[in-house]
């Protein structure tokens, strides 16, 4: 299996974990182990250094092979992210941020303009930026022109469960993308990763699905067996789907068929 | 008194939530409960964010009736001073809390706006989210305040029908309706990010209250598409004063109000104070309630020491340590959250200020 590769990063797994919302840090800590994920997610507003039982950041520092990817959830507008991303570095010493902007608190989708601004800073920075975005192809493009090292548009709005609603755009974002697609959001079920990377992601994100799962080790278990078949299936070359256009008469018999 | 504004009376506001809402019946409170822990779970996820109060002063130049802070109270009357305040504020901090609520009673010259100020100042150099609740101020008052590190206001309208306000607030500057319905609106003008409304539930009918405080939810959200809203559902105490309210509102009521908010409006904050019983607060928990106060004291102070001295605005029904509360949320499998925002959001603040 190729790896994912984001800056000079490179990651076998390609299930990335969400760590919010988990009922407790070690139902967290469980999932994230049994998703064998290597890059996981942690907004700056649940690092907590003087209260170590409600830290997350903490604990997954101490899980070997894993890469911390902070997120600026939170920030409402470009500057408020920048900030939040440099104080996410000087605590984690990571050089990933996943810029996420949504200036609505309450259904929480991505502002392009600000987040187009944040990443235009921290990509100079140096940082390795993945955006959370709304499923826009040409905004995706700008962002990659100005150094993000993948792309992240959300399937449906966080924590909806409605899947990958905006499969018609994230496929025109695939077809024309030179860094990493990752669907991030709104993902529900495994098959809907599965899907996700059938359409040609590089990876997924995940985090609602497994965090209130019932079970949610069990759930982040099913979502990586479910991103790599999805994965694999794209490389194995999928048969063309059938149910459209099969003509009851040839159409092209006049074809050679002389004057 | 002016003109009403026009979403106080638009129905087309509450529309969805009024049949919930007029619902009596058994099946339908638990088919809605049922509804209302899916849509919390989708959205929110398990955890619980958690706050505490801490009362900075009980003078106060308003005559509410049902308050035992009112300015014809004979309890003492107290103020912190900013050297307490830091004292109470670490205290919390040792409970673990990193979401703090500062209160006032109405602005007075013992406890005015300078006072405050200085005091959300002090408060954001120790917590990571300073809010406030108390008298309604100017849009260049919250501004200031918004500076120094204010993220949220909360205020409570306490009844939305005017000629029952008119007789409740006896006088003093509460008694103008509109400039308090208003106050949310000036906050976020002035960059206060997030406000919470609610309903005062026991003054006036309830079912007519809770389509009110929809529709204010509703305009704010509409009207402000930054500014974060929030509601609480707080329902009369027994306080000093001995005030019996008007209308009773019964756990069933109060739960089918939150769960009909949470099933409508699925994406605000619902929250849920020490007023209400252990057992009722552990119950709602994940049930529509998303944020919820903790090892609340009612009295000026009350973290360092136990027994300061002055009365309270009401009593507090859960009196559960912040272990005993986190403990029981645990057993629900739901986490209580102490930490949810970061002090990088706020207002600039000099980078050795922060929390």
């Amino acid at each position: 299996m190729n790896s994912l590769r984001l800056g000079s990063y490179t990651f076998s797994s390609r299930l990335i974990l969400g760590t919010g919302k988990f009922s407790s840090v070690s139902a967290m800590i469980e999932a994230v182990r049994a998703s064998k994920a290597q890059l996981v997610t942690v907004a700056l507003r649940r690092f907590n250094r003087e209260q170590a039982e409600d830290d997350l950041f903490g604990p997954l520092s101490e899980i070997e092979g894993l890469t911390l990817m902070p997120n600026t959830s939170g920030a409402a507008t470009a500057k408020e992210a920048v900030k939040a991303a440099h104080i996410s570095r000087e605590l984690s010493g990571s050089p990933f941020i996943k810029v996420e902007i949504h200036p609505n608190p309450h259904h929480l989708m991505p502002d392009p303009i600000e987040t187009y601004e944040a990443c235009k800073i921290l990509a100079a920075e140096g940082f390795i930026v993945m955006p959370y975005i709304p499923a826009d192809p040409v905004l995706a493009k700008r962002l990659e022109e100005v150094g993000c090292s993948s792309v992240m548009p959300l399937g449906s709005a966080i924590g909806s469960g409605q899947g990958l609603s905006t499969s018609a755009m994230v496929q025109l974002i695939i077809r024309e993308s030179s860094v990493p697609v990752i669907v991030d959001a709104g993902l529900r079920s495994p098959s809907e990763a599965c899907a996700a990377m059938e359409m040609g992601c590089e990876a997924v994100l995940v985090n609602s699905a497994i965090a209130v799962a019932r079970d949610p080790a069990a759930m982040a278990g099913a979502f990586a067996r479910a991103v790599e078949a999805g994965y694999d299936a794209r490389n194995a070359g999928l048969m063309p789907r059938s149910g459209s256009a099969v003509a009851s008469s040839p159409l092209t018999s006049f074809l050679g068929a002389g004057s | 008194m002016n003109a009403l504004p026009s979403w106080l009376t638009d129905s087309r506001l509450s529309e969805d939530i009024e049949p919930l809402l007029r619902q009596t019946d058994d099946e339908s409170l638990e088919r809605l409960a049922a509804e209302a822990q899916a849509v919390t779970l989708r959205r929110f996820g398990r955890i619980i964010s958690l706050y505490a109060p801490l009362y900075l002063s009980n003078f106060c130049s308003s005559g509410c009736v049902y308050c035992g802070f009112a300015s014809d109270r004979t309890a003492p009357r107290r103020k912190l001073e900013f050297d307490e305040i830091e004292k109470e504020l670490r205290a919390m901090k040792k409970l673990g809390i990193g979401d703090v609520l500062l209160l006032t009673g109405e602005r007075t010259n013992a406890a005015g706006f300078d006072y405050l100020r200085r005091s959300v100042e002090l408060a954001a150099r120790i917590m990571p989210r300073v809010a406030i609740e108390a008298f309604p101020m100017s849009v260049a008052e919250y501004r200031a305040l918004a500076e120094c590190g204010c993220t949220g206001l909360t205020i409570y309208q306490e009844t939305y029908d005017p000629e029952n306000y008119a007789k409740l607030h006896r006088w003093g500057p509460k008694q103008d309706f509109l400039e308090r319905l208003e106050t949310p609106e000036r906050a976020i003008t002035g960059g206060i990010r997030s406000v919470g409304i609610g309903a005062l539930l026991g003054l006036s009918e309830p079912v007519g209250e809770a389509l009110s405080v929809a529709r204010h939810a509703r305009h704010l959200c509409r009207t402000y598409w930054k500014a974060g809203v929030s509601v609480s559902f707080p329902r009369i105490r027994p306080q000093e004063g001995g005030f019996q309210p008007a209308y009773e509102v019964d756990d069933r009521f109060l739960a089918r109000m939150i769960m009909a908010f949470r099933t409508t409006m699925p994406d605000i904050d619902l929250v849920l104070s020490t007023r209400e019983s252990s057992n009722f607060r552990d119950g709602m928990a994940g049930l529509g309630i998303t944020r919820m106060s903790i090892a609340s004291r009612t009295t000026v102070g009350g973290y360092v020491e136990a027994e300061t001295a002055g009365a309270s605005q009401f009593e507090v029904s859960d009196d559960r340590s912040a272990e005993e509360f986190c403990a029981a949320l645990r057993a629900k499998n739901l986490e209580p959250v102490f930490k949810n925002w970061d002090a990088a959001y706020n207002n600039p603040l000099p980078e050795k200020e922060r929390a």
